[in-house]
């Protein structure tokens, strides 16, 4: 199987074409927009926490991270100039990979509508160049797809996951790149999951890592909430439910690494097969933690609406009658129905993959992007909690 | 009719596939659509949510999927809703107020015993 996407000069390939303008601090997010919303194909990445360094480096890594995204041709890197964070630290990184990278900072150029007007003058210029690249044929194994649960009600522990898991397999024989996440939701599946690894390091690392997320939002007399009242109401008692209906999206294959990130580095894949990752159960988060580690698509899986990454588009996958829509990709209902058999739906899963890895859009790609948020863990709870990533 | 799907052997709960009211007879079916038994609908199912097909003491584990999903908080008779009100997480629970909430968004009328 094959699909046309545009060769990167760092030997990735994209399935989109997108500029990225990486706001580093939340002040100049209306500079950023504004030259956005000039062109097509223009995202924005604003990092809303702060205009500090120390203390979020996680968002660092991740703003440096989605600017070396495959679907990412280039990247205009903007601050204010009052913080701590200089565009160079991001656009030096991301100009390693070859990419256009440029830097613009409103306080030097003075002020909004000069930034404004060097910002568009930046792009059109890089846009140019990456006009001109022509999509070529790949083999699908090319491809890195995140996979991810939201809105879960009770028919995806029975339609869209088991579907999505007999899919994850399928690509994997393939030689794709699948990369699971939201270890919170994986509580009471610990076993299971060591089962798929010969590696007592990785069955270390998938305890640890899963035991760090219960610890991290379980913390005694605060009332975090970690399942949503939504997921509840459509019939999903406790997360242990919810994680053993989860675990059927990630398939039955070798579990090949579990990739972290935080303030001192992002784990890519380094070969094919199936992965975990520290990537967020919060579907917004989670889109910018996908697409950190090289993620090209995003199969979601849901029993509700949904959200969409603008660099990583998002097929969305559901079960549940009462809320398939033109929004919905998939629709899995016919298992509920006992008329669709889960190898059938998953058929169409891996078609789906191929048509929109060369191009096709989802359904919402593009009037329906969800806020590219920079999710963090915060350092000082890491610290009081002594959690630590795994070496 | 109703249609109740459990999800693995060991279950003591299926899942409503349709909506069922008290007094119904609950349909219960394997994954691979076998019909297992019927059981009288003790109370209100909505769609998604889970109907006890065994007795269930309180205290007991209470199998999902073939694992673990919680710990009854009272005694659940077969036929009865298996949910918030009387099932806890073993790993991390709902918050109190929450689970009111859920119940609320539902319309049950059940005490929380936690």
């Amino acid at each position: 199987m094959k699909f046309k996407g545009y060769r990167r000069p760092d030997g990735t390939v994209g399935i989109r074409n997108k500029i990225l303008i990486i706001a580093v601090d939340e002040c100049c997010d209306g500079i950023a927009r504004n030259i956005a919303k000039k062109f097509e194909d223009v995202v924005v990445l604003t990092n809303w926490y702060t205009c500090m360094l120390g203390g979020n480096e996680e968002t660092l890594n991740q703003m440096i991270a989605n600017g070396k995204n495959p679907n990412v041709a280039g990247a205009l890197v903007i601050s204010m100039g009052c913080g701590s964070i200089d565009p160079s630290q991001i656009a030096d990184e991301i100009k390693k990979t070859g990419r256009s990278v440029d830097t613009l900072t409103s306080q030097e150029v003075g002020g909004t509508r000069k930034s404004i007007e060097i910002g568009i003058a930046k792009i059109q210029a890089m846009k140019e160049q990456i006009d001109k690249i022509e999509k070529e044929e790949f083999p699908i194994s090319e491809l890195v797809i995140g996979i991810k649960c939201g809105g879960t009600d009770t028919s995806s522990g029975i339609a869209s996951n088991p579907s999505v898991g007999a899919a994850v397999d399928q690509l994997v024989d393939m030689g794709c790149t699948c990369i699971g996440g939201e270890l919170f939701e994986l509580q009471g599946c610990e076993e299971s999951l060591i089962k798929r690894t010969d590696s007592e390091e990785i069955k270390n690392k998938i305890n640890t890592l899963i035991e760090n997320e219960r610890i991290r939002w379980s913390v005694e007399g605060t009332d975090v909430e970690t399942m949503s009242v939504g997921n509840s109401v459509g019939g999903v008692t406790t997360i242990e439910e919810k994680s053993f209906g989860a675990l059927h999206k990630f398939g039955t294959k070798e579990i090949v690494d579990v990739l972290q990130i935080n303030k001192d580095f992002i784990d890519v894949p380094s070969k094919p097969g199936f992965y975990l990752s520290e990537a967020t159960m919060l579907c917004g988060g989670s889109g910018v933690n996908f697409s950190s580690f090289g993620a090209h698509m995003i199969l979601w899986t849901t029993g509700a609406a949904g959200f969409n990454n603008a660099i990583t588009p998002v097929i969305r996958i559901s079960g549940n009658s009462d809320h398939i829509n033109d929004d919905i990709d998939i629709d899995a209902t016919g298992i509920m129905e006992g008329t669709e058999a889960i190898s059938e739906v998953a058929e169409r899963i891996v078609k789906k993959v191929q048509e929109v890895a060369s191009g096709l859009e989802t359904q919402v790609e593009g009037i329906g992007d969800s806020t590219l948020t920079l999710y963090q863990k915060d350092q000082r709870l890491e610290k009081l909690l002594n959690l630590n990533c795994v070496r | 009719m109703s249609r109740f799907i459990v999800m693995d052997p060991m279950d003591m709960v299926a899942t409503n596939l349709k909506v069922s009211s008290k007094g119904e007879i609950a349909q219960v079916f394997s994954s691979e659509n076998e019909k297992l038994c019927e059981i009288e609908v003790l109370e209100d199912i909505p769609f998604g949510n889970k109907i006890a097909i065994v007795d269930i003491k309180k205290g007991e584990k209470v199998i999902k999927y073939g694992g673990v999903i919680g710990e009854s908080t009272k005694d659940i008779k077969a036929g009865e809703l298996v949910h918030v009100h009387n099932v806890k997480s073993l790993v991390v629970d709902i918050p109190l107020a929450f689970k009111k909430e859920i119940l609320k968004q539902m319309n049950i009328k059940h005490e929380i015993e936690v």
